[in-house]
């Protein structure tokens, strides 16, 4: 601030009681961008929420997960890998993930469901891949613990695999199609999107991921 | 295994009953916290620094152990006992006998050692009957004996003497962060260390604070970080630095020649995987020196005789650069496999590796 800086008029009491409750609203909720905001109810995640991505191994479920990261990233939130082995790091910066602020633990061996545990004050968003079919009991556990965070999970899971308990919204990747030209230029995915209350009626839509400058596209 | 300075302060290792022992090793921890943020207490008395860092600052290992012992001395009117090897079981045993570990010895110190380093002298005992004094010795059982004829923790003990474990199951005390905390009668864990890039708004020392604390569950290189810098494919653009490393905040996004366009693979393998690129008959496939390949690209093999079929490919794409520190011509290829997925790989050296997997 300036030394010079007039001292700022306060705010009318009408305008006061109008602004607050939308930015209370506005930081339970963490930014998504397109191609998500435009399939998801509220356009973005819900703080304490846990989002499954469901897709069989190599078919896109890993860029699917942290395309989700990106608008909350950007926005200046923290987020946190755990449990991708060898994260493709261009390919987030592609995506658009800022990886100035994304912690990564990518061989937490056993301690994965501790691990993230471990990393729930730090960041707003978590992505996990748990290795094989994750236990009902620590699965149960690391929910718990993210709603009274505020966090939003998400879980990576192989279709073989599925995670335990119920997602409050889910994205599943039924089928991948690579368009390719003298390289690889884009990959569609068929995606089924999910979950429970505001987000209980399913669509299915072909999302662009990676497109040709590697962001996600609709 | 990660190079540790292990620095024991033997008079620190047993409690006092008016909670003087505790504050001391708490000063001296926060003091050697000074010197490398990356300090870890491990037990009353015992604390550990991974030199690779520091020692950079201080101008070599040597530099870093006399400021080390001139902040034991100052702080705690102690003598330290400090020694480095590889891991913190040897790095304890290093102190304990005031030796640096030359890099690349660690082994044969390990190997050296008497069994009772092990701290089962019943094992140690029984060992002596048949002829087994030194860690080496015992090393050399074969794992499938040992797991026949000794308990769990026994079978635990026999890896960390083969190397495959870098410590003994007791060697840390657990809740000694909780100690230190109630000893400074506050959790400060969030102001150890600032944001990656030096930033230090709220939400970087919150993830800092997190940040250590996973550090602490799964050790030195449990936390990275990533960092993007000049180069033309993925796997050499695409940094992983453990967190608090120092910062090489290095970006350059310029396009650089040659340099493979986006989309980079969702998994860039930190270790490339060897694989073979074989044609409709079997044939291995090379790049041949006009740059093209030898022939078309059938089956991709990984080891063990797992194969995939090759439903496109396209490149080779040639580049003339550093690849671990050699230089040698390097082709990269994309496949699609039949089953969908699409990697990414390089020939290299006349051998193909897995590099990336467009996940």
């Amino acid at each position: 601030m300036f030394a010079f800086s007039p001292p700022r008029p306060p705010l009318p009491a009408d305008l006061l009681a109008k602004v607050r409750p939308v930015s209370l609203a506005g930081s339970r909720r963490l930014p998504l961008d397109e191609p998500w905001s435009g399939l998801v109810p509220g356009a973005s995640l819900r703080r304490g929420s846990l989002v499954v991505v469901e897709a069989a191994p190599g078919l896109g479920g890993l860029s699917l997960a942290l395309s989700l990261l990106t608008g909350a990233s950007r926005a200046g939130h923290w987020a946190a890998v755990v449990g991708v082995d060898d994260p493709g790091v261009m390919a987030m910066a592609e995506l658009g993930v800022d990886l100035r602020r994304v912690l990564f633990v990518p061989r937490p061996r056993g301690a994965w469901a501790e691990s993230a545990a471990d990393l729930l004050d730090g960041v707003d968003l978590l992505v996990v891949r748990p290795p094989g079919r994750a236990a009902s009991s620590s699965a149960r556990r690391l929910v718990d613990r993210v709603r009274e965070s505020g966090v939003v999970l998400v879980v990576l899971a192989e279709t073989r695999a599925a995670w335990p308990t119920p997602a409050d919204l889910s994205f599943t990747i039924t089928r991948a199609r690579w368009e390719a030209s003298s390289r690889l230029d884009a990959r569609y995915l068929n995606v089924r999107v999910g979950g429970r209350g505001e987000a209980s009626r399913v669509g299915e839509h072909v999302i662009v991921l990676p497109g040709q400058r590697g962001r996600a596209e609709s | 295994m990660e190079r540790l300075l292990a620095v024991w302060v033997e008079s620190l290792a047993v409690e006092s009953p008016d909670g003087s022992t505790w504050r001391d090793f708490a000063a001296l921890f926060d003091a050697l916290s000074v010197l490398s943020p990356f300090t870890e207490a491990v037990r009353l008395g015992l604390c550990v620094i991974p030199v690779r860092g520091p020692s950079r600052f201080f101008g070599g290992e040597g530099a870093v152990l006399a400021a080390v012992a001139s902040t034991v001395r100052d702080v705690t009117g102690r003598e330290a006992a400090l020694g480095v090897a590889d891991g913190l079981f040897l790095a304890e045993l290093a102190a304990k006998s005031h030796r640096v570990v030359p890099v690349g010895q660690s082994e044969a110190f390990r190997r050296a050692q008497r069994l009772d380093v092990l701290g089962r002298a019943d094992l140690a005992a029984t060992c002596a009957r048949l002829g087994i004094r030194s860690v080496g010795a015992f090393a050399d059982l074969a794992p499938a004996r040992v797991a026949e004829r000794f308990s769990a923790p026994v079978v635990a003990l026999h890896r960390v003497a083969r190397g495959e474990v870098a410590e003994l199951a007791g060697q840390r005390d657990a809740r000694i962060n909780e100690h230190l905390a109630a000893v400074r009668g506050t959790t400060r864990a969030g102001s150890e260390q600032g944001g990656f890039f030096g930033e230090n708004a709220a939400g970087d020392e919150r993830a800092a604070a997190a940040a250590h604390r996973v550090r602490r569950r799964l050790g030195a290189e449990g936390v990275v970080v990533a960092a993007l810098r000049a180069g033309r494919v993925p796997e050499d653009r695409a940094v992983l630095v453990p967190w608090g490393a120092p910062a090489e905040a290095e970006r350059d996004d310029a396009p650089w020649p040659g340099q493979l366009r986006a989309p980079s693979p969702a998994t860039t393998l930190a270790r490339p995987v060897p694989v073979e690129l074989r044609d409709a008959n079997g044939a291995p496939l090379r790049v041949a020196s006009r740059g093209g390949l030898t022939g078309e690209p059938a089956t991709l093999w990984f080891s063990h005789a797992i194969r995939r079929d090759v439903a496109w490919h396209a490149g080779p794409w040639t580049s003339l650069e550093r690849w671990w520190t050699l230089a040698r011509p390097r082709a990269h290829v994309q496949l699609v496999l039949t089953t969908g997925e699409a990697v990414l790989l390089v020939a290299h050296s006349h051998r193909w590796w897995l590099v990336g997997i467009y996940d």
